[in-house]
């Protein structure tokens, strides 16, 4: 079969970090390869160089068997490679039309000649079968409809090459079962995909050819009728458990958080959990393993008070807290490390000193009638940064000349500080050197120790493997299966966070 | 002292110095522009160093306005709201404070009858800073650009109201104004400067500038305000309530630019009449701009653009310099302080493209 696209040794290096280390791969005309690997593993890396966003610093690119040199996505397109992007690039107020022909309208007597435009669009949706209203706004569409315009629009600029970046990750099931049948059917008329994707429940629906990539390389190259998910999830994971920090004996309490059938809508407004229930008790540490994007953001924001729940209840020592604002959840003992540290968790222009106070700075005996006690803060603040070990000359300096480790640390002192009873820790050693993990994790185990509750969700699998008593499986905003420390390894668990199997239901699905 | 003191004063000062260089620029800039014109070079300058000594009473007397707007801005600018509409609330402040004090007893005691005036007025400004302030927590909707257009409404809500309403009927013409005030509505003036208008309203500016500086360095709300200005999300998470702050602090900016309009009623006009403000909301923003929305700071760049506006008033009655160089002056200052923004930008940028040429 002749090759429509090889990527040779290609690598790619970014100040500090190798984001691609000498990756091939290829994929034929009428062919699907299936690229996937957990985030941060290179995916999109590769595409945006094939796609000429970025340029390989080492490595050759050949289409249809020539060596070619592709330093913007206009030759890109030029090529036949053409891209369906995650994020839809389309214009909200123009036409589906429009926005198909935009920068490519035929033209005849110096006006856009509609007539011709629209039938050669015809042609491309029947060949297809990728039927839009033309005379629509975008904005009038549903995401589905959106992502069809992307491909129309990619197939119109005469692509035969198509990447398609995560494309099933906004879709419903039903969308999405759609959104195959089309990638079919543009195989079957000789074009070559690439389909990016860490669903393997999808791979194995479609593709031809996988590779799987971690950490910049590849982990395995393999034919669709090879790989099994299992074997996937091997190849996606990869590593061997290890870093274990001695804790008591699991002896759990009585229960402190009770979440009970909640649902949440994502920021944009579609369901994104789907009536989770679980439960956290004294002295445990529980652990939320799942790919990011499966609803633990919004597990977190429903239990924290940051979202309105649409459905369920959230109990928080017993006591019924699903409307009460976030003040007086914190108040009444819950903590909370946010996943992104520095769009929710620290105000990286103010001082450290006013990111360490937020718990305290409205409470007696640090402040009276509203008025602060600028000493006793300060004081609250330099205890807080030798405690922690905040490597600071001074607690008066901005927030943002900290590494991101020692800000990770401040949002640890201030949460801690506060005595919770629950901790919720969300990626808490996210982009943190490996002495701040070490601390972390034993401040982790210490707050389990002192038989506090310990809600945690991390992409990190051996994270959660070593700190968690139970560990529970999230995949699309549903929980998939909950293990026992010990019951369960990192294969185990990535089977089901990929969608693959799910506990007590259909094991096939 | 302690050290977070130190580093204040430190911070003070270099910004102080930093400002002080940005204005020496902006004077060399518009006195070459003068120069060009054919005009007198030196004109601004003289005109400037005239109103901080001979002519101070002057300077005292626009300074007032200038502080108190730019207060008006540096409470909201903290939190990341842009109160463009200080000129509207300012006119609703007097014409409320106008209305309280024609309907006031004659015999009623001078200070009481001021506080009560300026409640008025102070309320009355809070009130209507009430209107894009909702707009924007509950709808969403951008304070620039409703507060820009509601000070429009308030230029025409005056002119119905001294045209209608509120007409001096005593005056037999046809005066577009209110009738004077009771005298003891009339706000003192500083009888060490008579007979210019300069009045206490400097010092009430001043007095304003010392409760919101106490405000936002003493204050449970000041932290908020900060808290909410930096990062609305981490304020959320945290427990405080981003919307709550957003309308405490256009009450604050809407009350203070009523006190505006109650200065500027009671001490120099006597009289509600249209027109009687020349811009003070935004002059007020180049004067918090030039402060780096320090109150502190607020009070001197206050006065040195007062010394700007009365040197160029003065200026063109004694020469020929028409009075809009000062608008001039403060363009460039605006357009030079800009350049703080800009240039990091600038060189950034420069470096990257001469990196990626390498």
């Amino acid at each position: 079969m002749e090759l429509a696209v090889e990527m040779l040794n290609i690598s790619k290096f970014y100040p500090g970090v190798v984001a691609n280390d000498d990756v091939s791969l290829a994929v034929a005309k009428g062919e699907i390869l299936g690229l996937i690997g957990e985030n941060g593993a290179g995916k999109s890396t590769m595409m945006n160089i094939l796609y000429g966003m970025s340029k390989p610093d080492l490595g050759l690119i050949k289409v249809h068997g020539e060596e070619v040199k592709i330093d913007s996505p206009n030759t890109a397109i030029k090529l036949g490679i053409g891209m369906v992007h995650q994020h839809f690039m389309l214009m909200p107020n123009l036409t589906v039309l429009q926005n198909i022909i935009l920068g490519k309208a035929p033209v005849k007597n110096g006006l856009i000649d509609v007539k011709a435009a629209k039938s050669k669009i015809q042609e491309i949706m029947d060949t297809y079968n990728l039927p839009v209203n033309l005379d629509e706004r975008i904005y009038q569409l549903s995401v589905g409809e959106k992502q069809r315009v992307e491909i129309i629009k990619s197939l119109y600029r005469g692509a035969n090459i198509l990447i398609m970046d995560e494309p099933t990750a906004v879709l419903t099931p039903t969308e999405t079962d759609k959104l195959l049948e089309v990638m079919r059917q543009l195989k079957n008329q000789g074009c070559a995909i690439i389909f990016i994707t860490h669903k393997l429940r999808e791979v194995m629906a479609i593709t031809d050819q996988i590779v799987v990539m971690r950490k910049g390389v590849v982990t395995g190259s393999l034919a669709t009728t090879e790989a099994n998910t299992e074997l996937l999830s091997n190849y996606m994971v990869g590593r061997e458990v290890d870093l274990k920090i001695p804790g008591e004996v699991y002896r759990p309490g009585c229960a402190i958080l009770e979440v009970d059938n909640v649902s949440a809508l994502n920021q944009r407004g579609l369901p994104a959990l789907h009536g989770v229930s679980l439960e956290v008790r004294e002295g445990e540490v529980v652990g939320i393993a799942g790919v990011e994007g499966n609803g633990q953001t919004e597990l977190i924001e429903a239990v924290s008070g940051m979202i309105r729940p649409t459905g369920g209840q959230v109990k928080f020592h017993g006591k019924d807290v699903t409307d009460e604002p976030v003040r007086s959840r914190r108040e009444a003992g819950m903590s909370h490390i946010p996943e992104d540290r520095l769009g929710t968790g620290t105000a990286k222009n103010c001082s450290i000193r006013d990111n360490l106070i937020l718990n305290r700075y409205y409470q007696r005996p640090y402040s009276k009638h509203s008025i602060m006690d600028n000493k006793k803060l300060m004081d609250l603040a330099d205890d807080l940064c030798r405690d922690f070990q905040v490597k600071t000359p001074d607690s008066a300096r901005a927030l943002s000349t900290l590494s991101g480790g020692n800000m990770q640390k401040v949002v640890f002192a201030r949460e801690m500080e506060a005595d919770p009873s629950l901790l919720i820790a969300a990626q808490p050693t996210r982009g943190v050197d490996i002495g701040a993990i070490e601390s972390i994790h034993r401040k982790i185990i210490e707050a389990r120790d002192k038989r506090k509750g310990v809600l945690l969700v991390s992409a990190e699998l051996d994270e959660i493997l070593s700190l968690a008593d139970r560990i529970l499986v999230m995949y699309e905003g549903e929980i998939m299966a909950e293990f026992k420390r010990g019951e369960a390894d990192e294969r185990k668990i990535a089977e089901y966070m990929t969608g693959a199997k799910r506990q007590g239901g259909d094991e096939n699905e | 002292m302690n050290k977070l003191m130190h580093k204040r004063i430190a911070d003070a000062l270099n910004i102080t110095v930093r400002q002080v260089c940005l204005i020496l620029v902006s004077l060399v800039l518009a006195s070459i522009f003068l120069g060009v014109s054919g005009y007198e070079p030196l004109a601004i300058v003289k005109g400037i160093i005239n109103g901080l000594s001979s002519d101070i009473a002057g300077t005292v007397r626009w300074a007032a306005p200038l502080i108190l707007a730019g207060l008006a801005i540096c409470v909201t600018y903290k939190a990341e709201v842009f109160n463009l509409g200080v000129d509207g609330q300012l006119y609703m402040g007097a014409a409320a404070g106008t209305a309280v004090a024609l309907v006031l007893p004659e015999g009623l005691n001078k200070a009481v009858s001021l506080v009560i005036v300026f409640l008025a007025a102070m309320i009355a400004g809070a009130l209507f800073a009430m209107i894009p302030a909702l707009l924007k927590v509950y709808l969403d909707t951008n304070e620039v650009v409703s507060t820009l257009l509601l000070n429009f409404i308030a230029v025409l809500f005056i002119e119905y109201l001294v045209n209608g309403p509120m007409m001096d009927r005593t005056a037999g013409t046809n005066l577009n104004a209110s009738e004077v005030l009771p005298e003891n509505t009339w706000l003192p003036r500083i009888s060490f400067f008579e007979p210019s208008s300069a009045n206490i309203g400097f010092y009430i500016a001043v007095v304003v500038m010392i409760v919101i500086a106490f405000l936002f360095y003493k204050t449970t709300l000041g932290h908020e305000i900060k808290m909410v200005g930096s990062n609305p999300v981490l304020a959320r998470y945290a427990g405080m309530k981003p919307k709550k702050t957003i309308l405490q602090v256009m009450a604050i900016s809407g009350a203070i630019a009523g006190m505006i309009g109650a200065i500027e009623v009671t001490a120099v006009q006597h009289r509600l009449l249209t027109g009687f403000n020349p811009d003070f909301g935004f002059d007020g923003i180049v004067v918090s701009l030039l402060a780096n929305n320090n109150p502190i700071g607020v009070v001197f760049s206050g006065i040195f653009f007062g010394s700007l506006k009365n040197g160029g008033i003065n200026m063109e009655r004694l020469t020929d310099v028409p009075s809009a160089v000062t608008e001039i002056v403060m363009a460039i200052i605006i357009v030079t302080i800009s350049a703080k923004f800009v240039l990091p930008r600038l060189k950034a940028r420069a470096a990257k493209v001469k990196k990626g040429g390498e």
